[in-house]
Parts: C-alpha cells; structure tokens; sequence
C-alpha cells in the first residue's frame, strides 16, 4: 500500500539535448491503477523504468509514500515489474522463477512455499509449476511474469507493455484479469502502454504523454469528453477525431455550409495570443450523425465505408476554404451510404470541442 | 510429397524452356546440385584427412615394431597389448597422465572463472577503461608465446628463488601461465557471448533484488551455459596438448627433485628416446591413450559445442 509522487522528475539520456522525460509532475494514489499512455518515444517507459530505479533521474525527486527513493537502488524501493518480453530466466523452472526474489530476500521455505503455490492458484499456475518458461505458451509466460511480481507482495507493481506480445484475442481477455487482480489486491500499480484501449478499459486515471511531457492526466471519462488538448483530444478515441483548424466567425468556427456554435468567452479566447482568426475544432465519429440535406450539416463526398458488422465508418472529404479536409463518421449500419455518395454530416449539439489554433489547448 | 517429386522429375528430364535464353530460375537448382558434389567431395577429403592418420595411429598401436616397418598401413595379425603396457611403465604414460589431469583440471577451471567473469564485466558494464581492458585482452591474442617464453622462464624462476611453490617444476605456477595463455581467446568469446543475453532478464533479476554477484553466478552464467561449454572445450584441447610451456617450465631444479612432466612431453621422450632402438608400437599406444580423453569429451558435447559456436542461444 503506497503513493506514488513524481515531482519535478526529468531524464535527459547521455548524449541527448531533449529530456526523455521533462519535469513530470505526477501523484499516483493508494491502490490506485495508473496507467501511462502515449505514441512511441514519448517517454512513458522512461518514465516507468525511473520509478523502478533502473533508470537515472537527472533532476527531480520520485518518492514512494512519502519516502524520497530518488537516488536508492532498485531492491531498496520495495517494488516489482513485469517486463513486455517477460524476462522469465529460462533456466530455471516456473516455481523457481516466482521464488527467486524471496529466496534472495531469504525468505524462509515454507513461507516461499506457501506464496508460490498462492499466486500459482491465482493464476491457474499450479500444474505448471515444474516446466519451465520455454515449455509454456505466450499467455502462460505472461502469467508467470504476474505470478513473479505478486508473490514479492510489493508497494507497488510496474508493468511495461506487458500484454504487447499477445494476440489479439488473449489481449482482451487478459486485460480484464490484470484489472480484477489488481482491484483485488489493491496495490498500487503504474502500468505502461501506446494502446489506448488497454488505458482507457484499464486504469482509473490515465496519463497522457507526448514527447516527454506529460499532456492530461484523469479518469478515462473525463479524457474522453474534456481533452485539455489536440493532441490528447485525437490520440483518444478510434477512429481519432475529426480536428479541423477553420475560420472564426462571430457564430462560431466557419465549416463548408456548416458553422459550429462557439460561446462569445471561446471566440474571444481563440482570437487573442495569436490566434489569427482561427480556430481548432474538433468532433468525433461516433458523436456524429448522417443528416438530411435541409438540416445544417456539411455536405462530404464519401470515398471509404467500413463496415464493421455492429456499424461503419466512413470516410469522406469535404472542401474547406479551397483546401480538400478528410472526415470520418461512424455511422448505423442501416444508413450505409455508397461511395461516392454526398451525404451531410452534423455534431450532435455541445459535442464538439474548441481549441486554441496556435497552442492547442482547450478553450 | 508427390506434386513435389514429380515436378523435379519432369524437369530433371526435359530441359526447362528458360534454361536456354539463359533465364535464371531454372538454372539454380542444377547449379546447386553441382555445387553440393563439389563441397561434399571437399568434405569427404577432409574428413579423410582428418580421420586417417588417427586411426593408423590406433591400429599401429597394436602392431609389433616389425609389423610397423614391414607393413605400415596394412591391418595388425594380433592385437599387441604389450604395447600399452609398455608405454604405461617404462614410459610413465600413467604418471604423466595425473600430472596433466591436475594442471588441466586447474587451468581449465580458472581459465572459466576469470574469462567469464572479465568478459562479463566487460560486456555488461560501462565504465571508463573498459575498451582499453577489452583491447588488451585482444592484443593478448596476437602475442605468440615463442615471444614470451624466454623472459616468462626468466619470472617463473625469479619468483621461484623466493616462492619455490611458484617457481619452475610445480603445479600451481604452470596452472597460473595456463590460466593467462589461455584468457584472451576466452574473453574474447565470452565477450560476444554475454552481449546477446537479454537486458531485460538482467534487469528483471535486479528488480528481484540480485546483487552483481548473485546476478552473475544465478542468472547470467547459467545463461551463458551453452558459450561455456564450447570455450571450455576449446580450452581442455588446448591445455590437455599444450607442449611449448611445460617443456620449458616444468624443470627439475635440483638432482632429486622429480620432474612433474606433461604427457605431451612424455610422448615426445618416448619418441626421441628410443633414436637407437625404436619402439614404435609403444609410441603409438602412448598417443592413443593420450587422445582418448579428449576423444570422449568432444564426442559426448559434440551437440553443445555445435550450438554454442553456431550462436544458437536461448530464446
């Protein structure tokens, strides 16, 4: 049972002028499942493999419960990882795998014993006690990397992509075994991954990187419905949003024969530092719908249906002050339109967002 | 399995079309066939090269000295155990035996704990110095140890007048220039070795709370075992033959003292010995016995020793 604080935490790797991670700010709460989302290279893992001491922190402090762990080594943080490949030793069996960590603490056997063979039941573990990692299957491995973390009984668990190696359909099922295992054990855990799915079904707040600083961090709804940004706006959600930087009018942002309300506040705020006139829009597929030709929408050009089974995308263009913008909306499966079709799109009403033209944020 | 058989038939038989406007398709299969008799025939050869001279040794072993010079390569009448006896007794193949097995056994096992450990810290750690450590170490490997030898004997026997335990004739000191001659091929191996192994195993293993050492002997070497092998191989040939050091080191240095001789150097007494009355036959028995050893180790690890030259690691 531990808190998590990063304040102020930065890595800048040897040789390189840019932080991997730059000042991150960040508390993660008691129990709490954390996980850190973001493209490649934008310094989540780095972030990860700071806390769990594998990593330098150039400036800054990370502390665990109150205690400054900043410059302690590994071991003496109290904490347990489990890799994306897994990192089983294949030398040793599955049992010996998970009590590698309290033998070296020198734990004594019955109590190695009693743990090992807990965490086995736990995760349907028990009749592969004795192969080892090279005689299991993806799956099996994963868990037995689960099975290695959870018997240390640590403050808090880290998990660096660790589903990544699965497939698809493991994937899922997985994924809702890590949530209910950790809701029932209540530890603490930082979990790190680039698939929005897996942070959005996963973790209680999700934290948003891009190039090393951090973007947004809160529950999956909020992300969903507020992004403080662009780019959290479209890295959430698939497909990714429609984000259009369009004219400002008095009404609003100025599409092709549609213009989405914006309050006077908004206007005034995307017009000053900068802002040219301009305005970021930004509506996602599913909060769109296929209108009638009188109903306001903007007329799109359709050039893609996938159809999903359940429902559709489709992909369209529309031109948008002599430049052509591509569009998608998710659609019912009833009103399917054929390519080449001109069908009108319209956001529901209080469905779109604005941001600042130049600096991205919300306004 | 039959679509297979027949299509290679039918083209074996009539030429394909391409193969005459030069296309190269066709061609390659022919080609490789060709080159495949070449590079068996080439390996045949060797193989024959390689296993003949050691199976007339083993069969002269048998013979009388008048068979040998009578008929060198035709099959012994009778199986002449006395051969061996002779070599065993009269040329001490038995004590030379123990002599080599304890200097091996030490210089083996040494040569292992060092080399693995050098190349390990070498690997996997960066610290100022490293790669002129490294270098070094490959430097080591170009030094032939003709170049050495004469002010080698000159240490051996300075260290010798104050430390007779380390000096000329004793077990321990040509255990340490084993251990030294043999340390940059072994680093140099193990060096590449330990590079392939994951990082993230390693890390995992300090996440576990493994110190550096706990994390070297628990982890990474059984890791390594495949590499071990091979090198350890490699190094029980080299020390088990090795003739240049013990003929110049191993020196009695006084009148009583018996000399603690290699078996590589009995052979070569047993042979220069007898200029006026060979005995031919006991020589042979004395490197048939001399290469059994080394025989049945390389036979038994064959598999490993296959794998860890061939980078077939773990996954």
């Amino acid at each position: 049972m531990a808190t998590v604080t990063y304040s102020k935490a930065t890595r800048i790797y040897p040789g390189t002028e840019r932080p991997a991670v730059d000042h991150l700010d960040l508390e993660i709460g008691d129990g709490e499942f954390l996980v850190l989302v973001g493209p490649s290279g934008c310094g989540k893992s780095t972030s990860l493999r700071m806390l769990a001491g594998l990593e330098d922190v150039d400036e800054g402090t990370i502390s665990i419960d109150s205690r400054d762990v900043t410059h302690l080594p590994p071991k003496a943080r109290d904490i347990a990882m489990v890799f994306q490949n897994y990192a089983l030793y294949p030398h040793m069996t599955v049992y010996e795998n998970m009590a590698f960590a309290l033998k070296l603490r020198k734990t004594s056997k019955a109590e190695i014993d009693r743990r090992v063979k807990e965490a086995a039941g736990l995760l349907q573990l028990e009749e592969y006690l004795n192969r080892k990692p090279k005689a299991l299957s993806g799956g099996q491995r994963q868990r037995v990397a689960m099975g290695r973390a959870i018997v240390r009984e640590p403050q808090v668990f880290l998990m660096d992509e660790p589903l990544s190696n699965l497939d698809a359909k493991l994937r899922v099922q997985t994924r809702s075994q890590i949530a209910t295992l950790q809701a029932n054990l209540g530890i603490t855990t930082v979990y790190v991954t680039h698939d929005q799915t897996e942070a959005m079904t996963m973790g209680h707040r999700v934290a948003v990187m891009l190039d090393g600083v951090l973007q947004q961090v809160d529950t999956p709804r909020a992300l969903y419905d507020a992004p403080a940004n662009v780019f959290v706006a479209g890295f959430i959600g698939s497909p990714a949003m429609n984000i259009k930087t369009v004219q400002l009018t008095e009404q609003g942002a100025a599409f092709a024969e549609m213009v989405l309300p914006l309050t006077r506040q908004q206007v005034a705020t995307a017009h000053a530092d900068g802002g040219n006139g301009k305005v970021t829009v930004g509506f996602r597929p599913e909060d769109t719908d296929i209108v009638g030709a009188s109903e306001g929408g903007m007329p799109i050009v359709v050039e893609l249906v996938e159809d999903l089974g359940a429902d559709a995308n489709v992909y369209g263009h529309a031109a948008i002050g002599g430049a052509s913008e591509r569009f998608v909306v998710r659609t019912d499966r009833r009103h399917m339109p054929n390519m080449g079709d001109t069908v009108f799109i319209k956001p529901r009403s209080e469905h779109h967002h604005a941001f600042h033209a130049v600096s991205g944020s919300r306004i | 399995m039959t679509t297979v058989s027949d299509t290679a038939s039918t083209s074996a038989i009539t030429p394909a079309p391409g193969e005459r406007i030069g296309l190269r398709r066709p061609g390659r299969g022919e080609r490789g066939g060709v080159l495949n008799v070449f590079s068996h025939a080439i390996l045949v050869c060797w193989g024959l090269m390689v296993a003949l001279p050691l199976l007339w040794a083993v069969m002269s072993a048998f013979k009388t000295d008048a068979e040998i010079v009578r008929d060198p390569i035709g099959l012994p009448d009778g199986l002449h155990w006395e051969n061996f006896t002779t070599a065993w007794t009269t040329g001490h193949i038995g004590d030379l035996f123990l002599n080599t097995v304890i200097v091996m056994a030490g210089g083996v096992a040494g040569t292992m704990l060092l080399g693995a450990m050098a190349a390990y810290v070498l690997a996997r750690y960066d610290f100022p110095g490293n790669r002129a450590i490294y270098y070094l170490f490959i430097a080591g490997l170009t030094l032939p140890i003709f170049l050495a030898i004469v002010p080698l004997y000159k240490v051996v026997a300075n260290i010798g007048a104050s430390f007779p335990w380390l000096g000329l004739n004793s077990y321990l000191m040509l255990v340490i220039v084993y251990i030294a001659f043999s340390l940059p091929f072994t680093v140099f191996f193990l060096h590449s070795f330990f590079r392939t192994l994951p990082t993230e195993i390693a890390e995992a293993a300090i996440m576990d709370g493994a110190t550096h050492t706990k994390l070297f002997f628990k982890v990474m070497l059984p890791m390594a075992k495949p590499g071990l092998i091979s090198i350890g191989i490699f190094n029980v040939i080299g020390q088990w033959n090795q003739w240049l050091l013990p003929t110049v080191l191993m020196q009695p240095q006084s009148g009583g003292e018996e000399k603690h001789a290699m078996l590589a150097q009995g052979l070569i007494e047993l042979m220069v010995n007898q200029g006026y009355q060979g005995d031919y036959g006991a020589l042979f028995a004395g490197t048939t016995m001399a290469m059994l050893p080394i025989l049945i180790v390389y036979v038994s690890f064959q598999r490993q020793v296959q794998a860890g030259l061939t980078g077939a690691t773990l996954k």
